[in-house]
């Protein structure tokens, strides 16, 4: 009997061990490292910069296809407009626009309505670009993980969304709000009378590119220029920070290191340098590098850098010019921009305007990166830029658009919205065979979307046109 | 309350402890009956009990002992003998030897031994000297080519490189998941994950290799879920036990071991030697170009100075280590104790690679009473080096021309000395990382046996270290035509601490039923604690060169991970055996989880293994001495890591900026009904020995289905994520395993005993998850568009290899698999045409291996060598597709020929067209542009997946015991010397360095991508050992 009690005291002694309460000792796995909500701030924060590394990545992309930059490897993929996937972009895209999402749907909760108006600028802004390269792509079931192979939307009517979101944007931010921006905001500070001129300005732009459709009213473009910037000092910029270089320094300092990138297209030097158009133009040493001889040689698009040196016999980006300041600014939409669309929109209705437009977008650029108050007056006054509005033609109007626009991804859509028209403007060297001798119109589905998301993706040739190129 | 009915409960059982009296005592010699030596360390227990003591060294012993109590009297390599007592004061045995004893014992779950003939599954075990023997410093390593069905895998020649061990296949459908077995420490598990560096790899160790192999008793495999269910879901792909050295009773013994070893490249590829700098043939000394200008006959005409250095060997010096061991070990009947110092100082074949490791152990065993024993064991250890960028070392050495001497890298000043492309050797000296790890693993056993029947244990274990990184890559020193290596430069401090916890009891009930039926039940609770932390900080631009300070650098970011895991099991397990024929293991677990979903974190599996020595049951000839049957069926649960589930928001590590933090949606969101994974395995096994044991052939065959598993399943970004981690998909390994060892001669001086194990293993991913076509394992660069990528496709093995291939006449268009039979299709330029289309190209797997081990032994000399191999593995071979890229390779050298390539013109027709294969105008006046091997060769994957079999000496020993007529007028009780070799290749069709190197790690799965990997090495060593 006593023997048995015992054998009861181990049993006891074995299950006392045994169940040392599970529930609340196993309930550890909430993440320290990540909360489960975000503050409105921080999305904002995270939405501007990121808006802003979209601008890079997808100008990076494009910088090839408008002439800008050249390989210094022959027929490398991107250059000589092969398909390339740009899987990281279109995840980079994608990244910013959800945290867009989520921070348009707390700010509704929290009627914080100008968080709510610049989150619908910013998905406005990111969502145009993804359509202007890639046409079709999720948005109405995208974001809220309604499903793991969200449908694509047709990019016409993507393009209504873009603009519904810009007028509701400015609705929002000329209303009252229960929460004020501040230095979250890294493009504007907060300020809402910036915001709705930016979203005016995005309007415009965005009107514009139906430049070659039926539903083109450059009336509206118009009418939208108007309520937009009034000068540079209303460009929507984000400058870079101590921590984090402007991508465009980082691309001349690796190429500086050896990681070669940012070497000069031969076309671009040609247009500055007087070979194209007569004229020399003073932004060039402000924009790119001279070789160790102190000339401006480009490297031909597709060919490569032969047997150029890796350093010193081309023109490349160098560390410090307007664009490759460390801590410089990247340009979003600029009021130079604004001035060419003008120009573009008025060249049928009001020609005298459109001209004006021009020259004052040449003066907004050139005062943007700091040419001397003669040289511009120079450079304006040389016939070969000062026509005089009788010879002034649309291609004017491109040709000086494209040198506002350097390394920004909108020349790109210009570039197609005029055929690459350009003077003197070549395919590249080793030109991708499928393209039938024809340049490239928009991109290829990325490989993460064919793999992860395969029966939603369309189908699609780099020779078909995104909605509004015809 | 609880605290009091507990203490009660304890003193209660200590109470019981004396309750036994009447005892006599006896004691005694033992001698052995052929030598008639006394024999030291002689187990002696009292049957049916646990009180027992060893023989001292003079081989006396004392023992209480009752009446009618039966002595057993056991050690290795010696018959048992039982004795009754019947009131003798003095009981002398003499022990017979038994080479061959049939009673092996392992060691399986938290310590318990079993005799291995009671097992329904197979295990393998590997003692003190077959590990010792390999000469390697990880214990990883040490294990190659020993046991069948494991893989084991150097990731490089680096000194603390780390090795990486897989039993039984990839088991898992996750490309991050650690498909390797747990490790276990006297009952006790350890961490054994590889981290590796930010960044260039810099091959950094897995955490096993902290433990000095010097300390090793033994090592036993436990290969399937049968083996591991009792260690629950952290031992789901096997578990490897390691038992470390304990001190004996009788005289204190000292132990001192000096090794010092010499380490070189074990392979080169073929380079060519004729072509240097420049390109196009023109000769150019600051050309990018390494090997793309014309002759040296031609440079030479040029400039009569210029040399052709062999920088391959010129790079790279001669490994050494010194390994210094000292070890003291002894005790009395009632305490035990072993300790032990040892130093390792490696230095690599790359410069300035280096790794050395200071351990020290202590452990000790102290009986208390015939009932209460408690043993303790800890380890200390400093381990880290200098870890090299050796992937960017080689991919330097490719760029660097060899007419200029890579050797001379430095300036006076100390700037680098260059024609233009950066040195390896500068780099490899200035662009430091780091690393030192302290880690204590410890535990402390109490075990009490307050009656025959019943023992209760407890065991608690730690692992704790701290991994201490500093990686520097300095910035420009300011002065001017420098070739700095970086415009910035930066110094990231990496801080890792990690804690694991280890809490483990059980009881164990035995009971004899009948003369013949036998049970052993044992049921115990075991709980784990990993508490992880990581911080990183790095700092950019430095305000004053070369001073290297997190405070002086203008630019800083910082990261910080927590992570914490706790898992809780029940387990029992029910050994029931018949008359020493019939042995039937049933165990059931549960364990519950923090790392699933509250409601879905407790999960059951059961085993069950039957083994039957069927000599035993029926009358068979002499020669067949043994012959056993074996079969299990068993279930592993797996959970996963911590707070994997549902949404959440990070801060990206680029904040703050401008002293904002910012925030976004985190890109993996977790399943909120994740369940935990099963893995359901059946294993079939034959035990079989003939001619009193001198031949055996051991065979299993084994299945195993993954279900459920829980994979980061890559969706759609646009969804609103990147990762869905969900239940999906079933992965199946099914395999052979065979062990034929022998002693085919055997007299009084000579002996010579060779075992041979080989296993076959075939993968299947049965399935993924619907809408999801492919998972990827890893993808490496190659030049031109050859980057090839590893794929896990339903229906498909393991570790497919996708890439570009030659276009073939013919080729199945549905097919995703290249076929090489068919002819190439030529193109109009008379070059072969590429297939951008990824095919599958090979499979990075190996479908066989094996190992081969030989030992002879003739009175002092013995002779050892151990060949493994493994076969059916291809690689891609990252070094060659940049040794054509940069015409280094010796099949480059054909680059001014005239040829008409095989193959088929499109419309099927023998093509006759005459090409040129090098750059620029050919004889023909035809422009070929940058050449075949630039233009096309380069390009095409399907040139550099190659076969990677090989078959490997992986280590041969000479060695010579000093005989007793020598020792007798030495100071030492024993002593040794030996001279071994390590790593010498036999035989591969792989053209490269080592084809066992590559470049993710142990941790990562992509085996099959080399990389620019850390070439292989071979070694030499001379070894001194001494006895006191």
């Amino acid at each position: 009997m006593k023997f048995k009690i015992k054998k009861y005291k181990y049993v006891i002694l074995a299950v006392a061990f045994s169940f040392i309460s599970c529930d609340d000792y196993l309930d550890i796995n909430d993440n320290p490292n990540n909360p489960t909500e975000a503050p409105l701030a921080g999305l904002m924060v995270n939405s501007t910069y990121e808006s802003s590394q979209n601008t890079f990545r997808m100008g990076d992309i494009a910088t090839n296809y408008v002439q800008y930059l050249a390989s210094p490897n022959a027929a490398s993929s991107s250059d000589i407009m092969e398909p390339v996937s740009y899987s990281g972009t279109w995840g980079a895209l994608y990244n910013v626009m959800t945290d867009i999402n989520d921070m348009i749907l707390q700010a509704q909760a929290e009627e914080a309505n100008h968080y709510e108006g610049v989150g619908q600028i910013l998905m406005a802004y990111n969502l145009g670009m993804a359509v202007d390269a890639w046409g079709q792509v999720p948005y109405s079931e995208a974001f809220n993980f309604v499903t793991v192979t969200p449908s694509y939307d047709d990019d016409a009517q993507l393009y209504e969304e873009v603009l519904g979101l810009l007028d509701a944007g400015i609705a929002n931010l000329s209303a009252e709000t229960n929460a004020s921006i501040g230095d979250d905001d890294f493009i504007y500070g907060g300020n809402a009378e910036n915001w709705i001129k930016f979203a005016y300005m995005l309007k415009a732009r965005y009107l514009n590119h139906y430049s070659e459709t039926s539903s083109y009213d450059p009336t509206a473009v118009l009418a939208a220029v108007g309520n937009g910037f009034d000068g540079n000092e209303d460009d929507a910029q984000l400058e870079y920070f101590a921590e984090q270089f402007n991508p465009w320094a980082d691309v001349a300092i690796d190429n500086a290191n050896l990681f070669l990138g940012g070497w000069i297209s031969e076309q671009f030097i040609q247009a500055l340098d007087g070979t194209t158009f007569g004229v020399e133009d003073p932004r060039l040493p402000l924009m790119v590098g001279a070789t160790d001889d102190g000339e401006y040689i480009g490297t031909v698009n597709g060919a490569g850098r032969g047997d150029a040196p890796e350093q010193g016999a081309r023109s490349v980006l160098e560390e410090g010019d307007f664009y490759t300041t460390r801590q410089g600014p990247l340009l979003l939409g600029t009021y130079a921009e604004q001035k060419f669309i003008e120009a573009e929109a008025a060249f049928g209705i009001d020609k005298a305007r459109s001209y004006q437009a021009y020259l004052d977008g040449i003066r907004a650029h050139m005062n943007k990166i700091g040419v001397e108050s003669s040289e511009i007056e120079e450079y304006i006054s040389s016939p070969e830029v000062s026509m005089g509005v009788d010879s002034f033609t649309i291609d004017d109007i491109f040709k000086e658009k494209w040198v506002a626009m350097f390394l920004n991804p909108e020349a790109w859509v210009d570039a197609r919205r005029y055929d690459y028209n350009y003077e003197d403007f070549d395919l590249p060297e080793n030109l991708n065979p499928d393209l039938n001798g024809m340049f490239i119109r928009r991109l290829a589905y990325p490989d993460s979307e064919i793999s992860r998301n395969g029966s939603n993706v369309p189908d699609v040739t780099l020779l078909d046109a995104i909605f509004w190129d015809e | 309350m609880k605290l009091k009915t507990t203490l009660i409960a304890i003193l209660a059982v200590f109470q019981f402890a004396s309750l036994f009296a009447q005892e006599s005592s006896v004691s005694g010699l033992v001698t052995g009956s052929e030598s008639g030596e006394p024999l030291f360390g002689v187990n002696v227990l009292i049957k049916g009990t646990n009180r027992g003591t060893t023989t001292d060294f003079e081989g006396n012993y004392q023992i209480d002992v009752a009446p009618g109590e039966v002595l057993v009297f056991s050690s290795v390599g010696y018959e048992k003998q039982e004795v009754s007592f019947t009131g003798q004061s003095t009981i002398d045995v003499s022990l017979v030897e038994d080479l061959e004893s049939l009673d092996e014992v392992v060691v399986t779950s938290f310590g318990i031994e079993q005799e291995k003939k009671s097992l329904g599954y197979a295990v393998q075990e590997i003692g003190s000297e077959e590990i010792t023997k390999t000469k390697q410093q990880n214990l990883v390593s040490a294990l190659q080519g020993q046991a069948a069905g494991v893989q084991v895998t150097n990731s490089g020649g680096a000194p603390g490189m780390s090795a990486r061990i897989i039993i039984r296949g990839v088991n898992s459908l996750d490309p991050n998941a650690d498909n390797q077995p747990l490790f276990v420490i006297d009952g006790v598990p350890i961490d054994n994950s590889t981290i590796e560096s930010a960044g260039t790899p810099r091959g950094l160790s897995n955490r096993a290799a902290d433990i000095n192999p010097n300390d090793i008793e033994s090592l036993n495999i436990l290969k399937g879920a049968a083996a591991t269910a009792l260690y629950g879901v952290r031992a789901a792909n096997g578990a490897v036990i390691i038992t470390t050295k304990k001190g004996k009773a009788g005289r204190v013994r000292i132990n001192l071991n000096s090794s010092v070893g010499f380490d070189e490249i074990n392979q080169f590829p073929e380079f060519q030697e004729t072509y240097g700098q420049g390109f196009s043939g023109n000769y150019d000394p600051e050309s990018f170009w390494p090997n793309w200008g014309p002759s040296m006959e031609e440079i030479n005409q040029i400039d009569p100075d210029v040399r052709f250095y062999d920088i391959w060997s010129d790079a790279m010096r001669k490994g050494t280590q010194f390994d210094n061991n000292v070890s003291i070990s002894g005790g009395s009947e009632n305490a035990t104790f072993y300790g032990s110092i040892g130093k390792l100082d490696q230095e690599g074949v790359i410069p300035f690679s280096d790794w050395s490791r200071t351990s020290a152990k202590l452990s000790g065993e102290v009986k208390f009473s015939e009932k209460f024993k408690f043993s303790g064991n800890i380890n200390y250890s400093v381990s880290g080096g200098n870890r090299v960028p050796h992937d960017r070392f080689m991919e330097r050495l490719v760029y660097w021309a060899p007419n200029h001497d890579v050797e001379d890298y430095i300036n006076p000043d100390g700037t680098m000395k260059t024609y233009g492309n950066t040195n390896p050797i500068y780099d490899a000296r200035f662009s430091t990382f780091e690393d030192e790890v302290n880690r204590t693993v410890g535990n402390l056993r109490f075990t009490y046996s307050p009656a025959e029947w019943l023992d209760l244990t407890y065991l608690i274990g730690t692992d704790y270290y701290s991994d201490k990184r500093t990686e520097v890559t300095p910035g420009p020193m300011g002065i001017d035509g420098e070739n700095p290596l970086s415009s910035t430069g930066f110094i990231r401090e990496t801080r890792i601490n990690s804690r694991d916890i280890n809490s483990n009891f059980f009881v164990t009930l035995k009971k004899d039923w009948t003369e013949k039926f036998n049970t052993t039940l044992r049921v115990g609770n075991d709980i784990f604690e990993r508490d992880y932390e990581r911080l990183d900080a790095t700092g950019e631009n430095f305000v004053i060169p070369e001073f290297y300070d997190l405070s002086y650098a203008s630019q800083i970011s910082t990261s910080q991970d927590k992570r914490k895991r706790r898992l809780v099991g029940v387990y029992g397990d029910l050994m029931m055996s018949y008359d020493e024929t019939l042995f039937l293991n049933v165990t059931a677990r549960n364990d519950w989880t923090s790392t699933l979903p509250i409601g879905n974190n407790s999960f059951f599996y059961p085993s069950v293994n039957l083994g039957y020595v069927f000599t035993e049951s029926f009358e068979q000839g002499d020669w067949f001495t043994f012959g056993k049957l074996r079969g299990s069926w068993a279930q592993v649960g797996k959970d996963t890591d911590p707070y994997l589930i549902g949404q959440t928001y990070s801060s990206p590590s680029i904040y703050p900026l401008g002293g904002q933090v910012g925030f976004t949606r985190f890109s993996q969101f977790g399943d909120l009904g994740l369940k935990p994974e099963k893995t359901t395995a059946i294993e079939f096994g034959t035990d079989l020995r003939f001619f009193e044991n001198r031949l055996g052939l051991d065979v299993t065959w084994y299945k195993s289905n993954s279900k459920d598993q829980i994979i980061p399943v890559p969706v759609s970004e646009s969804a609103g994520f990147s990762t869905f981690v969900t239940n999906a998909g079933e992965i199946e390994n099914t395999g052979w395993e065979f062990i034929l060892r022998g002693t085919p001669i055997k007299s009084e001086n000579f002996r010579w005993d060779v075992s041979f194990n080989a296993s076959y293993n075939q993968n299947e991913v049965k399935s993924i998850r619907e809408g999801i076509e492919e998972i990827v394992v890893g993808s490496q660069f190659g030049y031109g568009g050859s980057s090839v990528t590893i794929k896990l496709l339903e229906g498909e093995p393991y570790g497919n290899i996708f890439g570009t291939s030659y276009s073939r006449f013919g080729a199945d268009e549905n097919s995703i698999y290249l076929n090489e039979g068919l002819p190439i299709i030529i193109g109009e330029n008379g070059f072969p045409s590429r297939n951008s289309t990824q095919l599958v190209l090979g499979n990075t797997t190996p479908k066989w291996i094996g190992g081969l081990k030989n030992d002879f032994s003739f009175k002092g000399f013995d002779f050892s060598f151990l060949v493994d191999f493994r076969a059916g593995v291809d690689q891609y071979n990252q070094y060659d597709n940049f040794f054509s890229a940069f015409g280094i390779a010796k099949y480059t050298l054909n680059r001014n020929e005239t040829i008409v390539f095989d193959g088929v013109n499109a419309d099927g027709s023998p093509n006759t067209q005459q090409v040129w294969l090098g750059q620029g105008e050919g004889p023909d006046g035809r422009n070929y542009g940058a050449g075949f091997y630039r233009n096309t060769y380069r390009t095409v994957s399907e040139n550099f997946v190659q076969d990677a079999a090989f078959i490997k000496l992986r280590n041969i020993t000479l060695g010579y015991n000093f005989q007793d007529n020598v020792l007798k007028v030495l100071p030492f009780e024993s002593a040794r010397i030996s001279v071994a070799a390590n790593n010498i290749i036999l035989y591969t069709p792989w053209d490269g360095f080592d084809p066992e190197s590559f470049s993710s790690g142990a941790g990562g799965n992509a085996t099959g991508l080399t990389g620019l990997g850390y070439p292989g090495v071979r070694s030499y060593f001379f070894t001194l050992n001494l006895g006191l």
